[in-house]
């Protein structure tokens, strides 16, 4: 497969993966209103264990880390996404139960500092800074593949993995438990004096949202087969939120939108350039720059992003009026001027 | 038993450090409210331009290039308040937007950073290490003078607030902005003048760091954020004295845990205090009231 | 003051509060709030400004914990629990500065508000989409008709941080209704609005006490007290100063003196 044709795949099934990315985040950022800084850490988790699922026994590997359960596709992926909620479910009740935003945002950065530090140390977790390697391509011998064919399969896999995660988020999205987190987002003191457990309310959209972010990570390491801490310095987190800013927050549609401004057009086209001679990384540098300059852009002149979140109409209407409306003037007991209330209500 | 006290030698040491950076991050939050999340790029920018001062250009004895690199810092952080961050916390309501801002710029000052300088390791030109023993504890000359100046700093800034008009001006401020400027306070330019202290805070944080470690790296200054963080909000919150407090009990807690623990991981010590606290005593030691 | 053989009933009252206090920073709000709050009928919460009303009401709402006190909600002790705890019970609020949760549509801010609605499960959205559909439908035509009496049905699909001030209260009111509570609290329902407008909310006030709603009204705007208040309690200085009848009171000296005689006696009776 030519060179070109490496470079389109690749880029297809990282507009996939971050689409997935974007979505979890935006279930718990643009739905619910949590700024959950720590959201690489999520993916990070659920990547790795993806990895030790399906790695076999580390003796002898050169490597060390913890299971080694060797364990089929798509069996570790899931159990990657299970794990990012794991954690979510421990972040939920130790910060977010106690913190208001600005210090719940201060001990997530942190959680995601302290994640990397420590897994980029302790070896025998995660192989430390050297990274999970080799790890089995998915269903590999299933269906043959050489490490040509890998390609464009998986790049297919995740499209249909990402599919599925998008029913399932619209499905969610527009239910009444959509609604709920978006009031909670919009005013918890309200969404509790209506009835609303918010605590239990901000522990499922963590837990889902934690959910996509693993199985997002989990198919960036079947995709490259090894997955290690340059992968998912802390300040990656930004990355993502810049994509569901840019592509619109709130809004499944826009979750693909900025998946394909920004990670694709502007995170990994670059990286197919060739190198600046003397300055090696610098255009990666200027790249997330720019994906940062990008992000303050367009909060300042289209906070709602690209794609805006959409107003959800009622989908019936009433048969019959027999009650006033405002133009009407049939009102209430009370004798009213009937002019003023149309002047104050128009 | 040596090994300890050593560690308690070193842990005034830290805590230096973390107390010129704690303040520097309290003094601004108590006035805007909101958490800069690129403070730890800040330290490092400023370690890099006192760097520059040092070795790269001017070839300064360090410590003046510090106090150089540090007001340079100062000025950066007052135009970065002036053309962004203001703006952006004037036009929304939510936080969360200024705070998403500064999570950008620590990305951009990282990557600055490292397009100008690269990812390798620097150092400071320093005149030849001298260790003292003072009492039980093994300390260089050079962790003593950043002793000197954390302690300096520290009064100074006391100082500060308790007797000078501005510092009355910035504490009314942090209790309540709106009844602040219907006092009459020019909270415009109080905020320019905490936001020039804070970025010189975290210029001077920052190059000390670089001292004490013996060398400068692009990210060490964020990585170092979640410590400053911890000792901010076990002293409690808005509360100066409260970081002061705070940074002496991290900065002690994470060196001597170095005693008993892998010191690879004591920066991570930090984080469990941080933590405990939160779970035990969620408003920290000297929390101010309004700020919790 | 109430009979204290009734004032622990409960059964009579829909809500009661006993000594609840309150201080904020040093300052006390609330020193001594009791009072009982009869079933089915409209009372008002009236008192000189500063006499802690709102702070009563959102300790009632179970927005504040109170320093000490208690209160009970149909005969349950309901003392510190929180706010959607009391809400589940039956007791609902809304506030003096309207809330209205603006990204939403007004039709949405009313949907929000009945509880254990089958589509805020995840299981049921996936695996009973039925009845998850039907509840909906059939909330939407309640909602729908509430909007219409409410001379909102124009606005359904408008953001409702879109709203003019007036045009909020209403919704404030209505998303209230819709959560068809047993309880309604309302903090300062006339609080800056137009008086023909007042009019209209007093109007509703009364039909909702006819569908045998209990309603507990902070409330400043002595005329609307008059009219459709059935009970009145005063507070001042941050304890309960006297209960009964408008016009009992305005006879009584010591709430006329916690008014300075001021608006007590003012505006015309009818």
């Amino acid at each position: 497969m030519s060179a070109f044709w490496y470079y389109v795949f690749t880029l297809v099934f990282f507009l996939f993966d971050y689409f997935i990315l974007a979505m979890g985040l935006n279930i718990q950022y643009g739905e619910t209103g949590i700024l959950n800084f720590a959201y690489i850490g999520f993916v990070a988790i659920g990547s790795y264990i993806t990895g030790v699922t399906s790695l076999p026994s580390s003796a002898g590997t050169g490597q060390q880390y913890i299971l080694g359960w060797g364990l089929p596709f798509p069996i570790n992926l899931l159990l990657g996404g299970l794990a990012a909620s794991a954690l979510a479910v421990l972040v939920a009740f130790i910060a977010l139960r106690r913190l208001r935003t600005d210090y719940l945002a201060v001990v997530l950065i942190s959680l995601s500092l302290v994640l990397y530090d420590v897994i980029n140390n302790y070896v025998p977790l995660f192989n430390g800074a050297d990274g999970l390697y080799n790890v089995p391509e998915p269903l590999a011998g299933f269906f043959k593949l050489t490490t040509n064919s890998f390609i464009p399969f998986f790049a297919a896999v995740s499209g249909v993995v990402a599919l599925i995660l998008w029913w399932v988020m619209h499905r969610i999205t527009n239910a009444p438990l959509g609604r709920t987190f978006r009031a909670i987002r919009d005013d918890d003191g309200v969404a509790a004096a209506l009835g609303k457990g918010v605590f239990r309310y901000q522990l499922t959209s963590m837990i889902i949202g934690a959910f996509y972010a693993g199985v997002g990570g989990g198919l960036i390491i079947q995709f490259g087969g090894s997955f290690n801490p340059t992968a998912w310095l802390p300040g990656e987190t930004f990355v993502v939120f810049a994509v569901i800013i840019v592509g619109g927050v709130g809004n499944n549609v826009g979750m693909l939108v900025g998946a394909l401004l920004v990670e694709t057009l502007l995170i990994h086209l670059p990286a197919f350039l060739p190198a600046i001679p003397g300055h090696p990384g610098l255009i990666e540098y200027v790249d997330t720059m720019v994906v940062g300059v990008l992000l303050m852009v367009m909060l300042w002149f289209r906070p709602q992003g690209v794609v805006p979140e959409r107003i959800r109409r009622s989908p019936i209407s009433l048969a019959k009026r027999s009650a006033p409306t405002i133009i009407d003037a049939t009102v209430p007991p009370e004798s009213v001027d009937t002019t003023a209330a149309a002047q104050e209500i128009a | 038993m040596t090994l300890f006290w050593l560690s308690v030698g070193f842990g005034f040491v830290t805590a230096s450090v973390l107390t010129i950076s704690a303040v520097g991050l309290s003094l601004q939050f108590g006035i805007t409210n909101y958490i800069n999340f690129a403070y730890g790029d800040f330290m490092a920018l400023g370690a890099y331009f006192t760097y520059v001062l040092n070795a790269e250009f001017f070839h300064l004895n360090v410590w003046v290039a510090l106090v150089g690199g540090s007001l340079l810092m100062g000025i950066l952080a007052v135009l970065l308040n002036q053309f962004l961050l203001s703006p952006f916390a004037r036009r929304f309501n939510k936080t969360f937007y200024v705070m998403i801002v500064t999570f950008g710029l620590s990305l951009i000052i990282l990557n600055v950073i490292y397009s100008i300088w690269g990812p390798d390791v620097r150092t400071y030109v320093m005149p030849l290490e001298r260790v003292v023993h003072v009492g039980p504890f093994l300390l260089t000359r050079d962790q003593i003078i950043v002793m000197f100046v954390a302690i300096v700093m520290m009064l100074a800034i006391h100082l500060m607030l308790k007797t000078t008009r501005l510092g009355k001006s910035m504490r009314a401020m942090s209790d309540n902005t709106t009844l602040a400027m219907t006092s009459g306070i020019d909270t415009r330019r109080i905020t320019t003048i905490t936001w020039f202290l804070s970025g010189t805070m975290a210029g001077l944080a920052g190059s000390v760091l670089g001292i004490t470690e013996g060398n400068l790296t692009p990210a060490a200054g964020e990585l170092f954020l979640f410590v400053i963080f911890a000792a901010v909000i076990v002293g409690g919150v808005g509360s100066i004295y409260g970081a002061m407090a705070g940074a002496v009990l991290i900065g002690m807690a994470t060196e001597v845990s170095a005693a008993f623990i892998n010191p690879e991981y004591k920066l991570d010590v930090a984080f469990v205090i941080l933590i405990l606290t939160l779970l035990f005593r969620p408003s920290g030691l000297f929390a101010r009231p309004g700020k919790g | 003051m109430t009979d204290p053989a009734m004032s622990l009933a409960g059964a009579e009252y829909a809500l009661n509060c006993e000594d609840l206090t309150k201080s904020f920073q040093g300052v006390m709000a609330v020193t001594g709030a009791t009072f009982d709050v009869p079933r089915g009928m409209i009372t008002a919460l009236i008192g000189p400004n500063g006499a802690g009303k709102t702070t009563v009401v959102n300790i009632l709402s179970g927005m504040m914990r109170s320093d000490s006190g208690r209160m009970t909600v149909d005969g349950i002790d309901v003392t510190n629990w929180e706010s959607f705890k009391i809400a589940r019970l039956g007791l609902m609020r809304t506030f003096q500065l309207s809330r209205e949760l603006g990204g939403l549509t007004v039709l949405e801010n009313l949907l929000v508000a009945p509880q254990h609605q089958s589509g805020e499960s995840l299981f049921n959205i996936f695996f009973r989409p039925g009845r998850t559909k039907r509840e909906e439908l059939a909330n939407t035509e309640r909602a729908l008709e509430i909007l219409n009496t409410y001379g909102l049905y124009e606005l359904r699909d408008s953001r409702a941080r879109e709203l003019s001030g007036g045009q909020k209260k209403l919704l404030e009111i209505a998303r209230g209704i819709m959560a068809a509570p047993k309880i309604l609290l309302l903090d300062e329902p006339m609080a800056g609005v137009n008086p023909a407008l007042i009019d209209r909310i007093g109007g509703y006030i009364l039909d909702l006490k006819a569908q045998g709603m209990t309603i507990l009204m902070v409330e400043h705007n002595l005329n609307v007290v008059e009219k459709i208040c059935d009970h009145v309690i005063v507070l001042a200085e941050g304890r309960t100063l006297a209960t009964g009848r408008l016009s009992e009171l305005r006879a009584n000296a010591e709430v006329v003196q916690a008014y300075l005689g001021e608006v007590i006696n003012a505006g015309p009776t009818r």
